[in-house]
């Protein structure tokens, strides 16, 4: 009887196993159906292309690159993103005003801006961080303004009935009952940066006939247009998986850590 | 929170006047950076753009590229609500399927869209395939997600009483939740739709001979660059657009539904 629950759990972590193990037995066993020389992806090849990889270093390295760039744009936006966003919500004629500009930018794809990220910043790191930038400066402002314009009107009031200065109820008031929304928006925005960083690498690498730009999108290019090898491109797609669900964990755990009461 | 004083017209004309004001702004700063900058291939002077944007919707080059991207997002978008809808219905109603399917679904789930395009170019190859694969994949997910969440938020009351007076199954799935889930689904689809059309212009731009992707890129190379700018104001227009349509059409089939849910 006391076991039976623990009988239950195993039952359903079977359950949750069968569909996985299943593709991937699916998947090996039309793989090796097929001639030798196919360049169709196996798992097995998989894991032996990411043993290759990770042995010289170059996986590791290339993520490295996307992951610093990726953490320098949205580094960028965030601070840009906050500070906008807490004087919009702050004061009604400066939300007046930039309002329909940041409205008219937002339905712009950050791949749209690609091109004419190409022509004035080149092929390298800088068209990168502007894309990334571009693409989580969204997230973050329109979260902050949201945030703050949930703070309650009496605290304000009764702060500045006080005689606190404005700084200070920026700081002590405002920016507290703003911060779970804008935690919100900073995750949302790495994500985001996380999916624009390989669309501009391996753009940049497509576009640019494989042009030194480096990281994990370019690598993919590389293996697509050059080397012709699927297994690394999986392995590569399994990697950008795995990063974009660390990310999101650590924000998650930011986020309580950051504002308990709310999580 | 607003407390601008007169009428709800005053206030209207008030917004214009003010986004008009913004805009003025904004184009005399873009044409002071164009006369600093020097370069008409870099930063092409807001004139230009709108000469270029003229002349492109005249010939009507931006009707068809963009009727083209328009019809591929429209596709990709239904086969994701067809096969995500359902899946989404089952996983919500019942715990076991949801067992088997979410394992899957989250181990997919994080490998993003754009991710997907060397494997789906060397699969599908340059064409009409690729990009509506790739919006496909990406509008897949916010759409499953939601219904799962809009079944499972179903009011167990009503459901109950629904039993009480004896209503069959399928009666019980049309009538109770349906209705009950639709506008959180709604809210997935206009999710789906902004994430796809955000990849549409990676896919085209990469793996596709046509489209307002293509077109911005294919101008760059020729060094068009007024061009370029308009193409992007295209793909920002149309985008808002649908997202317009999107939202009307939630406000018609979910009258009953408050707000028009978060923005992400």
């Amino acid at each position: 009887m006391t076991n039976r629950p623990l009988d239950h759990r195993a039952l359903v972590w079977v359950r949750k196993l069968v569909l996985p193990v299943m593709l991937i037995a699916v998947w090996q066993f039309w793989a090796s159906t097929l001639p030798t020389g196919s360049p169709a992806p196996a798992p097995l090849k998989v894991l032996q292309t990411l043993g290759d990889l990770l042995s010289t270093g170059s996986l590791l390295s290339a993520t490295v690159q996307s992951l610093g760039r990726v953490v320098l744009g949205f580094a960028m936006a965030s601070v840009l993103g906050i500070a906008l966003g807490l004087m919009m919500g702050a004061s009604q004629a400066v939300r007046e005003n930039l309002d329909p500009i940041i409205e008219s930018f937002r339905p712009i794809a950050p791949m749209a801006i690609l091109p004419i990220a190409i022509l004035w910043l080149g092929t390298g790191t800088p068209t990168a961080l502007a894309i990334v930038a571009y693409a989580s400066f969204f997230p973050v402002i329109i979260n902050t303004v949201h945030g703050v314009s949930r703070v309650d009107r009496k605290l304000v009031l009764a702060a500045r009935t006080m005689g606190i200065s404005r700084w200070t109820i920026l700081t002590r008031v405002v920016l507290p009952g703003a911060l779970p929304s804008i935690v919100l928006g900073t995750r949302l925005a790495m994500g985001v940066a996380w999916t624009a960083i390989i669309a501009a690498e391996l753009a940049v690498g497509a576009k640019s006939g494989g042009g030194g730009s480096g990281g994990i999108g370019q690598m993919m290019f590389v293996f697509y247009a050059y080397n012709i090898d699927l297994n690394a491109i999986v392995v590569c797609m399994a990697v950008v998986g795995v990063v974009a669900l660390l990310i999101d964990q650590l924000f998650r755990l930011v986020e309580k850590r950051l504002i308990p009461w709310k999580a | 929170m607003t407390t601008a004083p007169g009428s709800a017209v005053q206030r209207s004309y008030r917004t214009l006047w003010v986004s008009l004001r913004s805009f003025a702004v904004f184009f005399a700063l873009w044409w002071l950076l164009h006369w600093w900058n020097g370069n008409p291939l870099q930063l092409p002077s807001p004139l230009k753009v709108f000469e270029a944007l003229w002349g492109l919707l005249r010939e009507g080059e931006i009707a068809e590229h963009a009727s083209v991207s328009t019809l591929r997002m429209l596709l990709a978008l239904s086969l994701s609500i067809l096969v995500a809808v359902p899946l989404g219905f089952l996983m919500g109603l019942s715990p076991r399927a949801e067992e088997y399917i979410d394992p899957l679904v989250e181990m997919l789930r994080p490998i993003s869209g754009i991710a997907w395009l060397p494997l789906a170019l060397f699969i599908f190859g340059v064409g009409d395939t690729l990009p509506v694969f790739i919006m496909f994949y990406v509008g897949f997910f916010p759409i499953l997600l939601n219904t799962v969440a809009g079944v499972r938020q179903t009011d167990a009351r009503l459901l109950a009483a629904a039993r009480t007076m004896g209503i069959g199954r399928w009666r019980l799935l049309i009538h109770v939740l349906v209705p009950s889930a639709l506008p959180t689904v709604m809210v997935g689809i206009r999710l789906a739709f902004a994430a796809s059309w955000a990849a549409i212009v990676a896919a085209e731009l990469i793996g596709s001979p046509t489209g307002l992707g293509f077109a911005i890129e294919w101008y760059r190379q020729m060094l068009m660059t007024p061009k370029v700018f308009a193409f992007i104001l295209a793909i920002g227009v149309v985008g808002y657009v649908c997202d317009l349509g999107l939202r009307s059409l939630q406000r018609r089939l979910t009258p009953w539904a408050d707000g028009t849910g978060a923005s992400s």
